[in-house]
């Protein structure tokens, strides 16, 4: 009996602890602790489309008058020829000195926004903090005096730098677009309002991180514009402000910092445009302009600064910073259609790349400084065939790195400008590194706008202060 | 009567009566204990102790650091120099290279724990902050900040967690030599930041 109640409660006892058992397994949830990481939980609030009413150009301020019988010209971004290459006969020197001849400086917004040059006058696209405006400044190349403003208040947070764009300029025009977008067209000779697009009203362009990079295009009377958003790429007849031509932006493609540049492909002259999304060519004559004759997405990094650089039969190499390395590919056309192929693409420490400036193309060679993710070879400025961007040929070394600073060539040499203000003179060779000197032009940081030249002057900036140095040899 | 007959006794010569050895025995103890005392306060205050710490000037983020430690999870964590931050939206510490998206999903993120915490603070600017818990040490997120942004984001040893052997066993295996011994009283070393916002933080 005893026995018998024994195994009575002994087998109750298992069926309870079974039963517990399978009810705590059941409901036991391993994962309670755990947070699913989803969009959102940084609490940021929907995009507030800002209503801010920005009247583009309304504002002009005139200081002084110049007649000027200087004629050398620097208009656009990397120079008239898209090259960054300085043509003038002019010869400049190899070395310091006792010192650099520094003609004038002037106290910018904070920024990376780099001038335009013609005939003795300086245009720069400003932003003045304390009035909270984009402004246009118009200096004399000699002296620094500054002649005229065209401004326009519009409110721009310190974001790593406002300004950033090279205005474009011919004999009537001058263009440029401001941190959020806004682009005006100014007559260069007076200051006078022609007209004004809010490239963020007019096509829902995205402004891009840290504020518009893309620098305008003046081709013939047309302005070249990429908003991205509902249009890709825009021509605007520059003396009324309409709209010409637009290409539509299928994919949705977005604004990016890279720079509109041109190409003619077999007689065919196109538009090359690296957008946040992909890279495309677009018709820029005929009946057919405006038409997107090819695209690739093969490239298309979240954040792309430098500009396509175009290279011989179709070939196009495009670099772009944060990881994204650099691809070289090749456009070929075929009774009116054209294909796209890859011919390298890699990443940072496998080839020759650069995170913000457009690479060199000199005698043959490309040349760039190496981003801070290249590995062993990180910002040293260094040199490779065009065709095979893999195949370093030669590097500055392990003393001679540089930063983010632009790199241009003029009179046979390189103007290297590290971040923090120091120029680095080194022969223009294609077969090794050859310094000249070097000297601290700038007790400055971030010094990432690109240089200009004209009449032996070299302008460059850092992130607050413009400075004109005299570069002409005695 | 007794008293008087006390006092009258014969004074012996003898070395210490029994009474008087242990009163002087307190005292030379109490005398030893304070002097003791007062030798290790001393001692702690003019000696220099040592703990091991990692050079973030010298750190390449080769990841060992999560996975040659001691303590599990590694006693190295990512430590975030607010003063060097530049409260990006795209934080190249936060975000992977190829992230398409900016935001919190965990496709986008670059720390394979989810260890940093992303903060709106107002357009364009955020705020990342280190769950400490979380951070295993790997130096994904540090290499991205170096690489793409200001730096702000360093390895350090936590002194809080970290077991200070005589020989760390992370130490032995650094390949860039990064660490080293420090004075316990600067046991952490920021890059880029003043002796005095390194003693603040």
């Amino acid at each position: 009996m005893i026995k018998k109640n024994f195994i009575g409660f002994l087998l109750t006892l298992i069926i309870f602890i079974s039963i517990s058992s399978f009810v705590w397994w059941f409901t036991y949830n391993p994962v309670k602790d755990l947070t699913a990481s989803v969009p959102g939980l940084d609490n940021r609030p929907p995009r507030d489309e800002s209503n801010e009413i920005v009247n583009i150009g309304e504002r002009f301020d005139e200081y002084s008058t110049l007649s000027s019988n200087l004629t050398g010209k620097w208009t656009r971004f990397r120079g008239a020829d898209y090259d960054n290459i300085n043509k003038e006969n002019i010869p400049l020197i190899d070395n310091w000195g006792d010192g650099p001849k520094i003609e004038w400086t002037v106290d910018l917004g904070e920024g990376h926004a780099a001038p335009v040059i013609y005939n003795g006058k300086v245009y720069i696209l400003d932003y003045n903090e304390l009035r909270k405006r984009d402004a246009l400044r118009c200096f004399s190349l000699k002296t620094g005096e500054e002649l005229w403003r065209r401004s326009y208040n519009v409110h721009v947070k310190r974001n790593h730098g406002m300004s950033r764009t090279v205005p474009a300029i011919n004999e009537k025009y001058i263009l440029t677009i401001g941190p959020r977008c806004h682009v005006m067209c100014t007559d260069p000779n007076n200051g006078d309002l022609l007209w004004g697009i809010d490239l963020v009203k007019e096509y829902n362009t995205e402004i891009p991180f840290w504020y518009t990079g893309q620098c305008p295009m003046i081709d013939g009377d047309l302005a070249i514009l990429a908003p991205g958003g509902t249009s890709l790429i825009i021509a605007v007849d520059l003396a009324t402000g309409k709209v010409v031509w637009e290409t539509l932006n299928p994919d949705n493609w977005q604004m990016s910092h890279s720079s509109i540049m041109p190409m003619t492909l077999n007689g065919k002259k196109m538009y090359v445009y690296a957008a946040v999304g992909g890279i495309c060519g677009i018709s820029a004559e005929g009946d057919d302009r405006g038409k997107i004759l090819w695209k690739t997405i093969d490239f298309s990094p979240t954040v792309v600064a430098p500009s396509p650089l175009i290279l011989d039969n179709g070939n196009i190499f495009m670099t772009a910073g944060y990881g994204a390395g650099a691809i070289l590919f090749n456009v070929a056309e075929n009774n009116g259609a054209y294909s796209v192929k890859v011919i390298q693409k890699y990443i940072p420490k496998d080839g020759i790349g650069s995170e913000q400036q457009t690479p060199l193309l000199f005698n043959g060679r490309m040349f760039a400084i190496l981003p801070k993710d290249a590995g062993g070879m990180r910002n040293q400025f260094v040199c490779c065939d065009p065709n095979d961007g893999k195949n370093i040929l030669w590097t500055s070394g392990k003393e001679d790195r540089f930063g983010l600073g632009p790199y241009a060539i003029a009179d046979g040499k390189f103007f290297i400008l590290n971040d923090d203000g120091t120029l680095t003179i080194a022969k223009a060779s294609t077969e090794r590194f050859i310094f000249l000197d070097k000297a601290k032009i700038i007790d400055g940081m971030d010094a990432w706008g690109p240089l200009a030249f004209a009449d032996g002057y070299l302008i460059m900036r850092d992130s607050k202060t413009m400075v004109c140095l005299n570069i002409m040899k005695d | 009567m007794a008293k008087e007959k006390k006092k009258n006794l014969p004074i012996q010569k003898v070395g210490l009566n029994r009474r008087g050895f242990i009163d002087r025995g307190f005292r030379f103890s109490i005398g030893f204990a304070l002097a003791g005392l007062v030798g290790v306060l001393a001692k702690k205050s003019f000696s220099k102790e040592y703990v091991w710490q990692l050079d973030p000037e010298k750190c390449i983020q080769c990841g060992r650091c999560a996975t040659e430690c001691i303590m599990t999870p590694s006693a190295v964590k990512c430590f975030h120099v607010y003063d060097k931050c530049g409260y990006c939206d795209l934080c190249g510490g936060y975000f992977r290279p190829e992230a398409k998206k900016l935001t919190t999903a965990a496709e986008n993120q670059l720390c394979p724990t989810s260890a940093i915490e992303r903060r709106f603070i107002e357009e364009p600017f955020f705020e990342y902050h280190i769950i400490e818990e979380l951070c295993n040490g790997c130096g994904k997120c540090v290499k991205g900040c170096g690489a793409f942004g200001n730096g702000s984001l360093q390895l350090q040893v936590n002194h809080r967690l970290c077991d200070n052997c005589n020989e760390c066993a992370i130490a032995r295996v650094c390949p860039a030599d990064a660490f080293e011994r420090v004075p316990a009283d600067k046991a952490y070393k920021f890059s880029g930041i003043t002796k005095d916002e390194e003693k603040e933080s």
